[in-house]
């Protein structure tokens, strides 16, 4: 391999062999689409695909695949392209073709020639057997495209031959009903035969050998990666299309038309979604009230937990001697992050309602959040701490600064991204809660828009200590999250007070998703501005 | 006091110190102290600023400085040489007791400043690290922009102040800071290279750059002895003579203490050396000319020369 490397020490211009391995890695990509398209039901497979039936479409496209892959080896090994092939393929390559394998002899053997599940295992041993060593024995050219472009083929020749069409389905004999159905089927087995042909592909088209592996590998991790990427974008444009009729019912826009700001100006625009709230006489119904309470819940928990957490997280990096009582400390964190929500909901049930006036209120809600989020903005405060180096604060110590100066002026804004990363998902967890706030803040289900929570309007000086009261904080309001678990599962209230119940929940869960998403951005831009502070600008 | 005698008495006096070798027989009858009398207490005009005795340093049961006393003359520059690991910078550290920093490290003996004893308790370390300021081996600037950095002690001491109250309460020291981060950049070298981007973060100055500004961060609040470890190890020598330009100013005011690997430059710049030798001895310290061109001891004259390291 060494001296088959050095001939390729400098690449050629684009060659014939060069074109068509680039078509076939293309040719997995386009079948990779079809297979996720498939399987979210954007492409039918009952229809048609460019004037052919899909499943048949599928088909050919596999066993062209297959074929180019396979003729590609085979040319190798003949020497009909140049290419600097290992001695072989690898062990993992080999099981990465056996189990496929393993699976269709296994399956021929027991179903399609109906000798039993003994058999069925026996005949899917010797496939995969014949996989593995068809893979792991020969030279890497042959051994990573012929078992792999022949199991492309023959799973192109099932679908092709119509063996599974559009309307198979296989009943397996369990004592509950459980089928796999050709909707599934279809396409993730085009999805797993697309992943190994782009990668065998991939390896031809860098020649096998070093360069070979490389682009495999680069081709699985796009792959990977870009449905990662991909599912985040669906799921996001689902929700959005779902929920924007709901939003958008009753929208009027002109001089006026909208609620009065602060008593100033009216806005030009109004969103009856999320500007009102239930009434009997309302044309349409909005969750301005639980908007508002996940607003002020979210906003509470933050504003107690981030000051309890970095302030351990300080005493712990910077005062405590690191030892027992420090690791001690660290587990009893980690334990807290990992107890369910539906026990910090019980805590808040049991210990905060009875002490604030015996009834659900959003300051038993925003503190039971809170104990939820303290423990993660700890656990990475004091990572975020530990990270700063040490060097940072020998000079600030050797100008003579004090101690609680140095954490306060180096220290902390050095770990503030770090901090800023913990309170950011801790957000994202907290503001998508709903068996806490079910235990401890909801009220009803439909929150009139006159009951929305005024906190800042609703604090009051007292004569008496603590000379500052908050009715509003005391009173039970809703949450998004709530709400739609409420519209959801007991459909309370729907109905003939909202038109269209189903697009009334959708559009509560996209007005969700734009509140987490919005502290999620709020969040990402603090700290992009705390970093660039740390770095040149 | 032959050369030999005096090679041998330092070899009594680690294996004094260590206990592994076998003692060596000495053939003068003179003690270990007056063999070092002889040479660490030499007649040097003026006080003694810093005053170290006996001091022993342990890095758990490493021990790294052995037995050191020595005297450092007010308002000169003493350098301090030896080969690497000799416990240089463990012994500039005992100065301004940032060996506390260093959960392993031990210190056992004394050190004086201007008479006062700083390794008793009650000494206010944030006041003794103001007055006997450091410059560390390796450049370790503030992410913070170069005004910041230079700015930030005379900030904390409460010498400047810009923030919001002050401005409202019409103290606004942004004329003060201006003079000061131009005073001190201007004393490390490095106000021509900077001076148009003072705002810039300090992490983006090259490392030369960055140790420069360290220099001119420790001038800032004003210290009466500056402790340097290395300061010119990663300067070009234009900067290097600039730095040495301005240790030559300091040591008018100041009290200059300078770790250097560069014997020229010690032989350029300081008015006593000390030399430390593997193991953790001081081996000499004496006036600079007689270190460099007649030292007592053959091990030292084996280091200068190049022939020991
Ligand atoms: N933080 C520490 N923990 C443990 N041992 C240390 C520590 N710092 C220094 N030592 C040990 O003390 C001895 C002296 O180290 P020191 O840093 O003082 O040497 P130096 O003379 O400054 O060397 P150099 O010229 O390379 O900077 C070395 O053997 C080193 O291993
Ligand atoms: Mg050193």
């Amino acid at each position: 391999m060494a001296g088959a490397t050095r001939s390729r020490l400098i690449e050629g211009e684009t060659t014939t062999t060069d074109a068509v391995a680039g078509v076939t890695v293309g040719l997995s990509a386009i079948l990779f689409a079809l297979a996720v398209g498939a399987l979210f039901e954007w492409v039918s497979l009952t229809g048609t695909v460019a004037g052919l039936p899909t499943v048949t479409l599928l088909g050919g496209l596999l066993i062209g695949l297959g074929v180019a892959v396979s003729l590609f080896g085979l040319g190798s090994w003949l020497g009909y392209v140049e290419t600097d092939p290992d001695a072989s393929a690898g062990l993992i390559a080999g099981f990465g073709a056996a189990v496929p394998w393993f699976v269709i002899g296994g399956g021929v053997v027991s179903q399609t020639l109906g000798l039993g599940t003994g058999a069925g295992v026996i005949g899917g041993l010797l496939v995969g057997g014949v996989a593995f060593a068809g893979t792991a024995v020969p030279r890497e050219d042959v051994g990573s495209t012929v078992p792999l472009g022949a199991l492309l083929a023959f799973v192109g020749a099932v679908f092709i031959t119509g063996t599974i069409g559009p309307e198979w389905i296989w009943n397996l004999d369990w004592e509950q009903q459980a089928s796999v159905t050709a909707e599934f089927l279809v396409p993730v087995a085009t999805l797993f035969c697309a992943l190994y042909g782009g990668w065998a592909a991939a390896k031809a088209y860098g020649r096998f050998g070093a360069r070979g592996r490389h682009m495999g590998a680069y081709v699985l991790v796009y792959l990977n990666a870009l449905s990662i990427v991909a599912f985040l974008f669906i799921l996001i444009v689902f929700v959005v299309v779902k929920g924007l009729p709901g939003l958008l019912t009753g929208v009027e826009v002109g001089p006026g038309v909208g609620p009065q700001v602060f008593g100033l100006f009216e806005l030009p625009v109004s969103v009856p979604l999320v500007m009102n709230g239930v009434a009997l006489l309302n044309d349409f119904q909005g969750v301005l009230p639980a908007i508002v309470g996940t607003v002020w819940l979210v906003v509470g928990a933050v504003l107690f937990a981030v000051p309890l957490g970095v302030g351990a997280a300080v005493f712990l990096t910077e005062y405590a001697e690191r030892g027992r009582f420090t690791q001690a400390v660290e587990v009893a964190t980690n334990g807290l992050w990992s107890t369910p929500s539906i026990v910090f909901g019980l805590f808040g049930f049991a210990f905060l309602i009875p002490r604030f006036g015996n009834q659900k209120s959003l300051l038993a809600g925003m503190l039971t959040l809170g104990f939820m989020l303290l423990p993660l903005v700890l656990i990475t405060s004091r990572e975020a701490m530990l990270s700063v180096p040490d060097e940072y604060r020998d000079a600030s110590a050797a100008l003579g600064v004090s101690k609680w100066q140095t954490i306060r002026s180096v220290v902390l804004p050095a770990a503030l991204p770090g901090v800023m990363t913990g309170v950011i998902l801790g957000v994202g967890r907290i503001a998508g809660e709903t068996a806490p706030i079910l235990l401890t803040m909801a009220g009803g289900t439909f929150v009139p828009g006159g009951q929305t929570v005024n906190v800042i309007g609703g604090f009051e000086f007292t004569g008496t200590p603590p000379f500052v009261a908050n009715p509003e904080l005391l009173q039970a309001t809703s949450a998004l999250p709530y709400q739609l678990y409420a519209l959801i599962t007991a459909g309370v209230g729907l109905g003939s007070n909202v038109a269209d119940p189903d697009g009334f929940r959708w559009a509560t869960a996209l007005v969700l998703l734009v509140v987490v998403l919005s502290f999620y951005a709020i969040g990402i831009g603090a700290r992009y501005y705390f970093r660039q502070r740390l770095r040149h600008e | 006091m032959s050369d030999s005698q005096q090679t041998q008495t330092q070899n009594r006096t680690r294996t004094e110190t260590t206990g592994n070798d076998q003692p060596l027989e000495t053939t003068s009858g003179e003690t270990v102290e007056e063999a070092r009398a002889e040479w660490t207490e030499y007649d040097f005009r003026g006080n003694a600023k810093m005053v170290a005795e006996d001091l022993d340093v342990y890095y758990g049961d490493d021990h790294a400085l052995k037995g050191v006393s020595m005297e450092i003359p007010e308002e000169s520059v003493t350098a301090l040489i030896g080969p690497s690991g000799c416990g240089k910078s463990t012994y500039l550290r005992c100065l301004n007791r940032m060996n506390d920093r260093i959960s392993a490290a031990r210190v056992d003996g004394s050190v004086q400043f201007d008479g006062k004893e700083i390794y008793q308790d009650g000494i206010n370390l944030v006041e003794l690290r103001k007055r006997v300021g450091m410059v560390f081996q390796s450049p370790n600037p503030f992410p913070k922009s170069i005004r910041d950095n230079i700015s930030y002690g005379p900030r904390k001491h409460g010498d400047i102040d810009t923030g919001l109250l002050a401005r409202l309460l019409g103290r606004d020291d942004s004329d003060a800071e201006r003079k000061l981060v131009e005073r001190a950049l201007k004393q490390a070298a490095l106000w021509d290279e900077v001076h148009d981007r003072l705002d810039d973060n300090a992490l983006g100055l090259s490392g030369g750059q960055q140790q420069r500004l360290c220099i001119a961060r420790c001038l800032s609040v004003d210290p009466e002895v500056i402790l340097m470890d290395e300061p010119a190890s990663a300067l070009d020598p234009i900067a290097t003579a600039k730095i040495e330009d301005l240790i030559d100013d300091l040591s008018e005011e100041y009290t200059v203490v300078i770790v250097t690997h560069n014997m020229q430059q010690a032989a350029r710049i300081s008015d006593q050396t000390a030399v430390f030798l593997t193991g953790g001895e001081l081996v000499e310290y004496d006036e600079t000319d007689k270190i460099f061109e007649n030292p007592e001891s053959q091990r030292v004259e084996d280091y200068i020369t190049g022939k020991f390291g």
